[in-house]
């Protein structure tokens, strides 16, 4: 079994020590440690000519498509059928700065036509979500939550006609998400129309239950 | 290209987020070989290196928006590039396969000035550093190869400079038994 | 001396295992929060995750403190007062014979965290047999509380649509119920106890009979 090196020969290793700051008695292993370090091979190591040409190449790929982001691995939607399901007793607010109702729209996605890439039967494993924020003043607004690793930039509404609606429709997997809207880059807004769940931060967020069935907000 | 190339990390990372993508491109050229090296010591192969930093860079792409900032690209990169190195030697340890330190990968060009004995020295010290921990290695080659102060690394990693420290001073150890067994 | 060599042994082991989890809490988090936070809440989970409590929630709530911009104080404290509830949780659905499976512990966390008292959740979780997900029933529970139904209305609710056989999904509507008896002027009790009532007397097909404007059976995706 090989001796293990003196703390003081492990600081020298460190660079906190000089050979002539160790005691006569430890130099011999001093120096000897010093050369085992000493071949170190600190060349530097180049990549294949072709490397950029390759990483570029997946970045295009992945850039191609906005979509792509949404619904990597999932079906592209066709033929939605939309289902608007109205939570009883919401108010469509006046014109405030925030947000002032939510209405959760269910869809359904069909399998996809022949030729198509192998539909993952969203009814199993994601239920389409639409969700719908009227914020009349805004100049942007987002959806972020557990589902997008809360990423405001990974999910932006679009305006839908002219009345200060904006909404957006999203894959989501079986089970309970947390979400929030983010209006202007910096306001986060939850859903007004439902208690939610304290955020720790001193605010609340919302949530949503995705089942087989369809979805809904807690 | 010489004025793209002037631009600063956070300017070009600003301008692939708001659509350029083709700028990213200068990342990759920038930062391309600053870590080739130490991917090629964690993993023991250039091939496997490069597979490595390729997938960073793709990867810091797809999570470009997250890079909260964007003047620290190039720590950032670092941090995924590592997490990417970890979890390839986890992988391979799953599948009961060790590193293999390959003489042609890592061992670097051949010195022209051709001491032969440094050179088998420089082997021998490679395959002892496969034999290494992960986390004994990485704190090895961040300070010996790339040349970091313990501070740095600790900033870099996210471990504190006393369990840096104990890593190193276990791969010092380590180190002087393989090696003994090799003279 | 000695006691120095075992603080250090337990030390660097505490610091190689949480390298060993750390990469994988690490690398979600690296980049969207600053190193400190990467490394408390790296080892807030390591420890979460020795206690058999599920991480997951941990690392989305420190992701969700870095991109509302909280200081790096507020989200360790954060990760911790989740990781305190989720502990809570668990030792109240465990002492209570249940499974303590992450989902369930989650959302046992929720009700105790909206208000509901460590029987009422055993007694919620006890009462979710198969088809009734307990994970579901506390969060369902969870947000009653929330609309200010007192606790043991809220189990006496959730408990009358389980025993009621109401389908799962009737659960998840008693909430949104609940909102609009409010809109309509009741108090939450009052809402609650008339949902109550109307789901253990209601005949097969939904609760009360009459389906309300706007809503429709969900489309057949096998109908051509």
């Amino acid at each position: 079994m090989t001796k293990t090196y003196h703390p003081l020969v492990k600081r020298l290793l460190d660079g906190e020590l000089s050979l002539s700051d160790l005691p006569l008695e430890l130099r011999g292993e001093g120096a000897e440690a010093l050369r085992l370090l000493g071949a170190v091979d600190r060349a530097p190591v180049a990549l294949s000519a072709q490397f950029e040409a390759r990483v570029m190449a997946e970045v295009r790929r992945r850039a191609g498509s906005p979509m792509r982001r949404f619904w990597r691995g999932l079906v592209e939607p066709r033929d939605i059928e939309l289902r608007l399901r109205l939570r009883p007793g919401i108010v469509w607010g006046a014109a405030l700065a925030a947000a002032a109702a939510l209405a959760l729209l269910l869809t359904r996605p069909s399998q996809a036509p022949d030729g198509a890439r192998p539909v993952r039967l969203a009814a199993r494993d994601s239920v389409y979500v639409r969700f719908v924020l009227y914020a009349p003043t805004a100049r942007r607004v987002a959806v972020a939550g557990t589902f997008n690793q809360w990423d405001q930039n990974a999910s932006p509404l679009a305006r839908v006609g002219g009345g200060g609606v904006w909404a957006i429709t999203l894959a989501l997997p079986q089970g309970h998400h947390q979400y929030a809207f983010v209006v202007d880059g910096g306001q986060w807004v939850p859903d007004p129309a439902a208690p939610g769940v304290d955020d720790g931060f001193g605010r609340r967020n919302s949530m949503v239950a995705v089942t087989a069935r369809g979805a809904r907000i807690l | 290209m010489g004025q793209r190339e002037q631009a600063t990390d956070g300017e070009v990372v600003r301008a692939v987020l708001a659509g350029d993508v083709e700028q990213y491109a200068v990342l990759v050229h920038r930062y391309r070989d600053r870590y080739a090296r130490f991917a090629a010591r964690m993993l023991g192969s250039l091939d496997a290196a490069e597979d490595a930093v390729q997938d960073a860079f793709v990867r810091a792409f797809d999570q470009l928006a997250q890079c909260r900032e964007p003047a620290k690209f190039a720590g950032w990169l670092f941090l995924i590039l590592r997490n990417r190195c970890f979890a390839e030697q986890r992988r391979r340890t799953r599948e009961g396969r060790g590193l293999e330190a390959t003489d042609e990968a890592i061992a670097g060009p051949d010195r022209p000035d051709g001491n032969v004995e440094q050179i088998e020295q420089a082997h021998a010290l490679e395959r002892a550093l496969v034999d290494l921990t992960p986390e004994q290695r990485e704190v090895f080659v961040l300070k010996h190869v790339e040349g970091l102060a313990y501070d740095e690394i600790s900033g870099m990693t996210g471990a504190t400079v006393a369990s840096l420290k104990m890593r190193m001073h276990r791969a010092y150890d380590r180190l002087r038994e393989l090696l003994k067994e090799h003279t | 001396m000695r006691r120095v060599a075992v603080t250090l042994t337990l030390t660097a082991v505490a610091a190689l295992r949480l390298a060993a989890q750390a990469p994988d809490v690490a690398t979600r988090l690296a980049g969207r929060v600053p190193p400190e936070v990467a490394s408390a809440v790296a080892g807030i989970a390591a420890s979460a995750a020795d206690r058999g409590l599920p991480v997951e929630p941990l690392v989305q709530k420190a992701i969700e403190g870095g991109a509302k911009g909280k200081p790096a104080d507020r989200v360790i404290a954060a990760v911790r007062a989740l990781s305190d509830q989720l502990a809570a949780a668990a030792d109240a659905l465990r002492s209570g014979g249940g499974r303590a499976d992450a989902d369930v512990v989650e959302g046992g966390a929720y009700a105790l965290g909206a208000g509901l008292g460590v029987k009422q959740v055993q007694q919620l979780a006890r009462a979710s047999h198969a088809p009734y997900d307990a994970a579901l029933t506390l969060r369902v529970a969870a947000t009653l509380a929330a609309l200010g139904v007192p606790p043991k209305t809220t189990v006496d609710l959730v408990e009358g649509v389980i025993s009621a056989g109401r389908p799962p999904s009737e659960l998840l509507d008693l909430p949104g119920e609940v909102q609009a008896g409010v809109a309509r002027g009741a108090t939450p009790t009052q809402a609650a106890q008339g949902l109550g009532h109307a789901a253990a007397h209601a005949p097969p097909g939904g609760p009360g009979g009459a389906v309300p404007p706007g809503q429709q059976k969900p489309p057949n995706p096998h109908k051509p």
